[in-house]
């Protein structure tokens, strides 16, 4: 027969697709009864109960299933009939979504940048820390910060910055804020800044500083367009010495003995936070404060 | 004519979908696997992510989106043991009135049946169930895989060649 070599005969066979004389030899062979009586057998099989609804009530709980996981990213598609079985699950996520804080901060001698839920900017300065709740961001613009950070606030509602020592509210602009161990520095860079510290209230124009230091404020300008820590430098405006080596010690995740030693002072100037031993000059030689300084990294101020 | 704007978004279209292919998704991965109750749980997670990625998948594209995730689940999740499907419905078709010799007979082939169709490949196997059982035509098969009609004919010839010979009953 001339199909014996042809892989597909039986396939256009049960296609009902074979020529009627290829049909009418392959008909007379033993090997077509065979077939026509396993054929016959097999497509009397059926597979196992299948019940539709069953699987589809199951797939309709998988779907509302993955929606009860605590969300990080907002799911678009919520089928609007899942609202039955989303209802038991409303509270649960409510709970989560209310009281959900979010958290950044910057190790020792690192600086960390984030976006906000709206787009506004952050870069935390080394050491610090920003907390604030994600729900209702855009109405309720309000972060928590320990330490120091630089804002980039895009345009929208009042961007408060609270703070141990005070708030910064504003309305779209650039500012950094520093609310360290009583020191509390806000310099604006662009727009308006209102910042307030107790009684106090001041308002800060592009260009403009102030630096509260017991309970002082000093207003100063500066002709930086973004903070200086930002291009890995530290910058002071007659700021406590005591602040100054502190802000070392966090940029160069370092502990400095001695501390006890320093006397009264305030220092102005920058240092850089890519070469200890250049900042150490910077800041001690200018001083005239005595201070050692060894091969392992170890700073320690002598007594003067 | 592709029906533009049918989204598998909406509920209505989703049961729809639903309704068509499920049955035959769940006896496509039931034929690879042997195992109902994971056939039926694959198939639902196909059509979990299809529902998760409506808004990517347009309506004519769900039928092989569905397969094709049918099939990675598959492959990802079920070993490859050794597949011995149960049917359910002896068969009846053949003649009303057996006598007890012909019901026994027929037992025995069914047995033979079931193992022969076990030690088919894999792919033959896929493709002969379902144009047996689901009654799918070669053109839809090769749809539903990503493969030529040519490859699903050698299949279903490969599938009946080595049914036959596995089978002692044709032996005689």
């Amino acid at each position: 027969m001339k199909h014996q070599n042809d892989d597909t005969y039986l396939a256009k066979w049960l296609a009902g697709e074979m020529p009627e004389n290829e049909l009418q030899d392959f008909k007379k062979s033993n090997a077509y009864a065979d077939y026509k009586f396993l054929i016959d057998v097999v497509d009397g099989l059926e597979t196992p109960d299948y019940n539709q609804q069953e699987n589809y009530t199951a797939t309709l709980d998988k779907i509302a299933k993955q929606q009860e996981k605590p969300v990080t990213k907002v799911r678009t598609l919520i089928p609007n009939w899942a609202y039955a079985a989303a209802a038991s699950v409303v509270l649960f996520l409510g709970y989560t979504f209310f009281f959900q804080e979010t958290t950044y901060n910057a190790e020792l001698a690192e600086q960390t940048n984030f976006e906000l839920p709206d787009g506004s900017e952050v870069l935390l300065n080394a050491g610090s820390e920003i907390a604030f709740n994600t729900f209702n961001w855009e109405n309720n613009r309000t972060l928590d910060l320990t330490g120091e950070a630089y804002f980039k606030v895009k345009k929208g509602s009042k961007f408060t910055v609270i703070t141990k020592e005070g708030s910064v509210a504003v309305l779209g602009t650039q500012f950094t804020v520093n609310s360290r161990n009583d020191f509390y520095n806000v310099t604006c860079f662009e727009g308006k800044v209102k910042v307030t510290s107790g009684k106090l209230n001041h308002i800060l124009t592009p260009g403009n500083a102030i630096s509260i230091q017991d309970h002082i404020a000093t207003p100063y300008t500066t002709i930086e367009t973004v903070p200086s820590w930002t291009a890995q430098e530290s910058s002071f405006n007659n700021v406590a010495i005591s602040q100054v080596v502190t802000e070392l010690e966090r940029q160069y995740s370092i502990t400095i003995s001695g501390k006890e030693n320093l006397q009264d002072a305030y220092f102005s100037g920058r240092f850089s936070h890519t070469n200890l031993q250049q900042a150490l000059i910077t800041i001690f030689d200018t001083m005239e404060i005595p201070y050692t300084f060894d091969a392992n990294s170890n700073v320690s101020i002598q007594k003067y | 004519m592709p029906d533009h704007t049918k989204s598998v978004c909406e509920q209505r279209v989703f049961e729809e979908v639903f309704n068509t292919h499920s049955k035959t998704i769940r006896n496509f991965i039931y034929y690879k696997c042997g195992d109902s109750a994971q056939a039926e749980d694959l198939a639902q997670d196909a059509f979990v992510k299809l529902w998760n990625n409506c808004a990517k998948v347009p309506f004519e594209k769900a039928k092989s989106y569905l397969y094709t995730l049918a099939n990675n689940a598959f492959l990802n999740e079920v070993a490859h043991k050794k597949v011995i499907l149960k049917h359910q419905k002896s068969v009846t078709s053949i003649a009303t009135h057996e006598s007890p010799e012909f019901i026994y007979r027929e037992k025995e082939f069914k047995g033979e049946l079931d193992r022969a169709i076990a030690n088919l490949t894999e792919k033959q196997r896929e493709v002969f169930l379902l144009n047996r059982i689901e009654s799918k035509k070669y053109k839809e098969i090769a749809e539903m895989l990503d493969i030529s009609v040519k490859a699903v004919e050698k299949r279903m010839h490969g599938a009946l060649v080595s049914l036959r010979s596995e089978i002692k009953h044709f032996k005689k």
